[in-house]
This record gives C-alpha cells, structure tokens and sequence, in this order.
C-alpha cells in the first residue's frame, strides 16, 4: 500500500428506499493495479462503482480521486478522468462507432476533431474495430458494441476505468474477445475496478479480488490466496457456488 | 367538363388565399415549436412549479375548443385593451395550441430513449446542456418526425378556423365562389382538391426527411425503442 493511491474509498455508505445497500465501504486502488468486486446479486458492487463518479451520490463517507475529493461541484471534470463501461453498453445510438469516440473528447476535453481523430483510431485499433469506424451501434454484435464503449473509455485517457458487470449482456460465445480486451489492458498498465464474475479474467489479469456481501466487503486479496485459501467460509462457499455454474454452464 | 371550366375560373382566385392559408401556418407552426421546447423542457427537467405551469398549460390548451381559444384572443382580448388583427390573431391562437401538442410528442420521444443515453454522456463529464443538444435531442428529434407530421397535416386544416373572424383564407373565399357562382358543390369540392394537395405535400417531405434523417436502431416504433 502506497501512501498515494489513485483511489481512496472511505466508509462510504448508501441506503435505497430504505435499504442500506453500502454499509462503509472502504478500499485503495494504486496506479495501474485491476481489482475485481465479486459476491451475490443485490451486494451493492453496481451502486459502489455508481456512488464513486457520483452517478448515485453516497449518503456519507468520501471518495478521493488522486488527492481531490469527489464532489458535486466541478463533477464534470472528475468524471471525464474516470472511465466508465456499462452492463448494456449505451454507445450513442445516433453516432457512428468513430463519432461515439469522439464526442466526449470534443465537447468535454475540447480537443480539435483532428486530435480526438487521431486518438480515436488508436484506441479502436487497440480493441480491433478498425473495420467498424462507419457502423451504427445497431449494427454492430454485443462484442464489438462493448469493445467500442471501451475504446470510447479509453479515447479519454482517464485515471482509471470503471466495469460495471461488462459480460453480463453478452452471450456467452461473446464474452471472450471483451475479456481478451481486458486482459490485454490490465497487462499494459490501465487503472481497473472491475464488477464481474468472470473467472477467466480474475485469475489471468486482477491483482486484487474483493468479495462483497450484503453491502460490506468480506475479504479481499491477491487471487491466488482468495480463490485457493479465502478466510470466511461464505467467501468459499460463494466461490464454489460460481465455478459450479460455471461448469454446468 | 363543365367542373374543369369552373376549377379554370376560379382556380387563380382560390389560390390566393392559399398563400394566407400557408402563411398561417408556417407562422403558428413555427411559434408552436419554439413554446413546445420551453414547454418540454418545464415537463422534463424542470422544477416542481415550472413543471406545474408547463403541465397546466398543455391540459388548458388541450382540454378547451380551438375556436374558444381563438375567440378569447380575438374578441376576450381587446376588453384588456390587447387588440390584434385576425391574422395575428389565428397564428397565436393556432400557435399556442399546436405548441400544447408538439410539446406532447416531443415528450414523448424524449420519455421513449433509454435512460442509458443520458446517464452515459454525464458518466463521460458531459454537462446535462450538452447530453440533450448533442445526445437526446438528435436521437428524440428523429424519432417524433411521424407525430409531428401528423400535427402539422392537422394544424394546416385548422387554419381554416380563421374564417370564423374573418379572415380572407382559403376555405373563405371558396364560400365566397359559392355566393357568387351559387355552386356549392364545386366551389367547396374544388377548394378540398386543393387542401388535399398541400396535406399531401406536408406528409410525404416529412415523410422523405423521415427515411433521410434513419439511422438503425432509431426508427419509431410506436412505443419503446429496441
């Protein structure tokens, strides 16, 4: 643990008609360490990643984004340095894959449309979409709608990127070029806290895995220990229960 | 043979009053799409008490006769010493109804786009100014082009209302063929040929902007998009 982690999470809480969903959270992220949230449906990881842009503003606690504190005032500019790729993807529907790239660069960083160009095409290349530059989102397969709202991420070389649940909307013959993806950017360096079950990706490329019930955090640690000798027994029971699925499935 | 001889005669007369028909139109049609964005915006996005005016607007103008509405401006006014011309007096009135509707279909396209368009541009940093100029409104804008065709089919035959505070359009000077000629039938079949016509041209340019302006995945579906 560094004394200056790219993200600090501090007892952040947050209740939903009535129910606390985040009962004090509290975790570090350093620079260009991945951490996977795993646990039950319902655990509150989704609202975690909502609650440190400010999509869904915690009730208490802080969120410290590279020494500044994560507010509503000047929110805009905090979250043009947080990526963020959604379960369903929400490419503009009405732009074409370059133009979705784009956009935010123009309007938010104020880049020229040569720069956002340029940098567009580097980080569509990057997810191999190359070839997709004209299509329409409708046009495009589950795997290439989410390899392109990561390249639309990365277009805005953000301190680090959010996943909320990224395979979940795929089918499962999908699932493997997004997690390549993944993969290859948790090896180059990128920033990541990533909300998914997907144990192909815990164990290749996530420094941490944290495991989340009932809106605290359980236990976490490097895979290797938490996957073969986790400490609480809900923890193994969790993880046997997946990789069952996983293997019926 | 005789109704082609009559439509020759009478045809250049009619057709002057299309152009105060058309010029009615185009102005209350124009004066209903700017009050419909401020109206959608109040139904929308707005805080309680513009929501309320907005939404008590559109339930008065929807809920009461055109006719009412044009005789308060035309007549109720003038007691509040606010006097106005017939034709500035048919555009507000169509334009203050049309806006009520449009403001309608506008919020209806809007409603209709998945919330995920708007929560992903302010996830990107984008202020909420600039996810509905450059996000809803193109994705909304196409998707109510059908309604707002059929609006504007509906506005151009209600401005014959206007003959009601005399003002010279199309429909009155074909009663004014009809006392002259004291063919009914013809004047008024004659004057429907020509409404048909220009609803016609309406319809299918906003139908042609319509299959230009498609992009996949936006098309109107009558309810949610895909």
């Amino acid at each position: 643990m560094s004394d200056n982690p790219i993200l600090r999470v501090r007892d952040v809480r947050k209740t939903y008609g009535g129910v606390e969903v985040l009962k004090g959270v509290s975790f570090d992220l350093e620079r260009g360490q991945s951490k996977i949230v795993i646990g039950p449906s319902g655990t509150g990881k989704s609202t975690l990643l909502r609650c440190i842009n400010l999509l869904s503003p915690p009730d208490s606690g802080s969120v410290i984004l590279d020494g500044v504190t994560v507010e509503e005032r000047g929110i805009n500019q905090i979250r043009a340095q947080i990526g963020f790729v959604f379960q369903e993807f929400n490419l503009f529907t009405h732009l074409r894959v370059l133009d979705n790239v784009r956009l935010a660069q123009r309007n938010v960083l104020g880049r020229s449309k040569r720069e956002a160009t340029k940098r567009a095409l580097e980080e569509l290349e990057r997810v191999g979409l190359s070839d997709k530059l004209e299509a329409y989102p409708a046009e495009l397969s589950g795997g290439q709608k989410q390899r392109a709202s990561i390249a639309r991420a990365l277009a805005m070389d953000p301190k680090l990127i959010l996943f909320d649940e990224p395979t979940s909307a795929l089918d499962p013959e999908l699932t493997g070029e997004v997690v390549q993806v993944m993969k290859d950017l948790a090896n180059a360096g990128m920033t990541m806290l990533v909300v998914s079950h997907e144990m192909g990706f815990a164990k290749a490329a996530a420094d941490e895995v944290i495991f989340m019930e009932g809106g605290v955090i359980v236990e976490q640690g490097p895979p290797s220990t938490l996957f073969t000798c986790p400490e609480h027994a809900r923890t193994s029971q969790f993880l046997r229960m997946i990789t069952h699925e996983h293997e019926e499935g | 043979m005789d109704f082609i001889e009559f439509g020759m005669t009478w045809m250049p007369f009619l057709l002057e009053g299309v152009g105060v028909t058309l010029g009615l139109w185009a102005v209350a049609m124009v004066l209903g799409f700017c009050l419909a964005l401020l109206l959608v915006w109040g139904r929308v996005y707005g805080s309680k008490p513009i929501y309320l005016v907005a939404t008590t607007y559109v339930e008065v103008f929807r809920g009461t006769p055109m006719l009412v509405q044009l005789f308060f401006i035309y007549l109720g006014l003038p007691e509040i010493g606010i006097v106005l011309d017939p034709f500035s007096a048919a555009a507000l009135a169509i334009g203050l109804n049309t806006a009520a509707y449009q403001a309608e279909y506008f919020r209806g396209a809007i409603q209709s786009l998945p919330s995920g368009q708007m929560v992903a541009a302010r996830a990107m940093g984008m202020s909420r100014f600039q996810a509905l100029r450059d996000i809803i409104l193109p994705q909304a804008g196409r998707r109510v082009i059908p309604q707002w065709s059929n609006e504007a089919v509906v506005e151009l035959k209600y401005t014959s209302i206007a003959y009601a505070i005399g003002l010279t359009e199309l429909t009155a000077r074909a009663e004014q063929v009809g006392y002259q000629t004291f063919q009914f039938l013809e004047a008024f079949t004659l004057v429907a040929i020509i409404y048909l016509v220009l609803t016609g041209i309406v319809a299918q340019s906003l139908d042609l902007l319509e299959r230009k302006t498609r992009i996949p995945g936006l098309t109107y579906t009558g309810g949610k998009m895909e």
